[in-house]
């Protein structure tokens, strides 16, 4: 079944603000998926990396920001270094996340982790956390 | 002796205590000895990928310019600040290129670290402890030093992500690296590869994803295992956690028998050069070390 998507105002926003805040071409990607089959967390995501890219490109926000993609992204890196087309789409995820946590910015409700989790979890665990699911 | 501006990061001081005194120690064996920075603060762990955030890079060029007044101040200290943390190494290398490049990042950057008469010039190059290993001691001379050789670890270097990641901050070839194997051999060790070197361990979702670090150490450490390794060696205090950790909740739970313990390829370095092993603060690890020391004849 196809679709036909119109790019509206709407949509051309989505575009530019993913585009402003991560400095990547949405339109360099030409969905090899190289991306999603190297990630390690693929299995995890319900839409892997590369669809996301496309739903970006298609300025399908809802789509997008609605993935649990962003958040299972751990931010190895594996898929920029690996883009054929030197897309950094480590950065396109952090793009998401931020633009996220910009209107909402506790993904992570630091008061409500327990105190014994607090106490013994490595600083490097709870700070690297908290920029990435914190606003 | 060359001296070099180290900065250490959080967990050096913490968790991975074993890690930063065997360094410290060994790094004055090696006569590129590992001196502290006064003053550094967090790196902010994670470097930012969003290009309209500059808050999030002052940390890192802060650290950057009091290691540069302490390299002024060190005799004999090249122009580098050294790190032993892989995800400290790659937060200040990225932000330290991001700077040189565009001059107006650094002149904002350093209109905030005025306020406290600091500021940085971009002149500091960022170097991991392994780097000086390869290329500045090299690893003939490590093997001249080691008196009590590893013979029979069978080590599994495992290089997370940040050690090769970005590949403009990679102390190697991002894909098929080779340094941690080198160092490991220069020991009188055996270097186990499995294609799992540098799949992800799950980071810092340790805090808000475990079940995901668990099924990415379980992986990890299963290919170590059927490759025939006996032990891990880390670079960064996180990889370190997570694995070590992890392999005991699995082993808790049924699911993994035979933990491998996880060592800092300083620790490592530490036993082979001779050290006394107290220095390696073994008491924090969780999964035991000494078994397989003593198994091998290191203690007694």
């Amino acid at each position: 079944m196809s679709e036909v998507v119109e790019i509206g105002k709407e949509e051309r926003e989505f575009i530019e603000e993913i585009e402003k805040v991560s400095g990547v071409n949405i339109y360099s990607c030409y969905q090899c998926g190289k991306c999603s089959a190297g990630c390690p967390f693929s299995f995890k995501m319900d839409k892997t990396v590369n669809q996301i890219i496309h739903y970006i490109q298609l300025g399908l926000k809802d789509k997008a920001m609605n993935a649990n993609t962003m958040w299972v992204c751990a931010s190895c890196l594996t898929c920029s270094v690996r883009c054929p087309r030197d897309v950094d789409v480590a950065a396109i995820m952090e793009a998401l996340r931020e633009i996220t946590l910009r209107k909402n910015p506790e993904k992570v409700r630091i008061s409500e982790i327990p105190k014994d989790v607090r106490e013994k979890m490595p600083n490097i665990a709870l700070v690297g956390n908290f920029r990435k699911t914190t606003g | 002796m060359v001296k070099y501006s180290y900065f250490p990061g959080c967990n050096l001081k913490t968790n991975a205590k074993g890690y930063e005194d065997s360094a410290v120690i060994v790094s004055k064996k090696l006569d590129a000895e590992l001196v502290e920075m006064p003053k550094w603060n967090c790196c902010g762990t994670v470097h930012t990928m969003a290009t309209d955030n500059l808050m999030k890079r002052i940390a890192p060029v802060r650290n950057l310019a009091r290691a540069k007044k302490h390299v002024d101040m060190l005799e004999n200290s090249p122009k580098e600040v050294v790190t032993l943390c892989s995800m400290c190494n790659s937060t200040l290398k990225i932000v330290n290129d991001e700077v040189k490049i565009d001059p107006s990042k650094l002149e904002t950057i350093n209109y905030i670290l005025s306020e406290h008469d600091e500021t940085y010039d971009g002149s500091m190059e960022v170097k991991h402890y392994l780097q000086i290993l390869r290329d500045v001691v090299g690893f003939d001379k490590i093997r001249k030093k080691v008196s009590r050789s590893l013979d029979g670890f069978k080590v599994f270097a495992y290089y997370g992500c940040m050690l090769l990641h970005p590949e403009h901050a990679a102390i190697d070839d991002p894909e098929q690296p080779s340094i941690m194997e080198e160092l490991v051999e220069a020991l009188g060790a055996e270097a186990i590869l499995t294609p799992y070197f540098k799949t992800c361990c799950g980071s810092y979702h340790t805090l808000d994803q475990p079940e995901l670090v668990s099924h990415q150490v379980k992986k990890i450490v299963d290919g170590a295992k059927a490759a025939g390794a006996n032990a891990i060696m880390v670079a960064c205090p996180l990889c370190g956690y997570n694995l070590d950790k992890t392999q005991k909740d699995l082993e808790k739970q049924g699911k993994l028998q035979g933990p491998l313990p996880v060592f800092y390829f300083t620790q490592l370095m530490a036993i082979a050069i001779g050290e006394p092993l107290e220095i390696n603060h073994f008491e924090n690890n969780f999964v035991d070390p000494h078994k397989l020391l003593k198994e091998l004849g290191i203690e007694g």
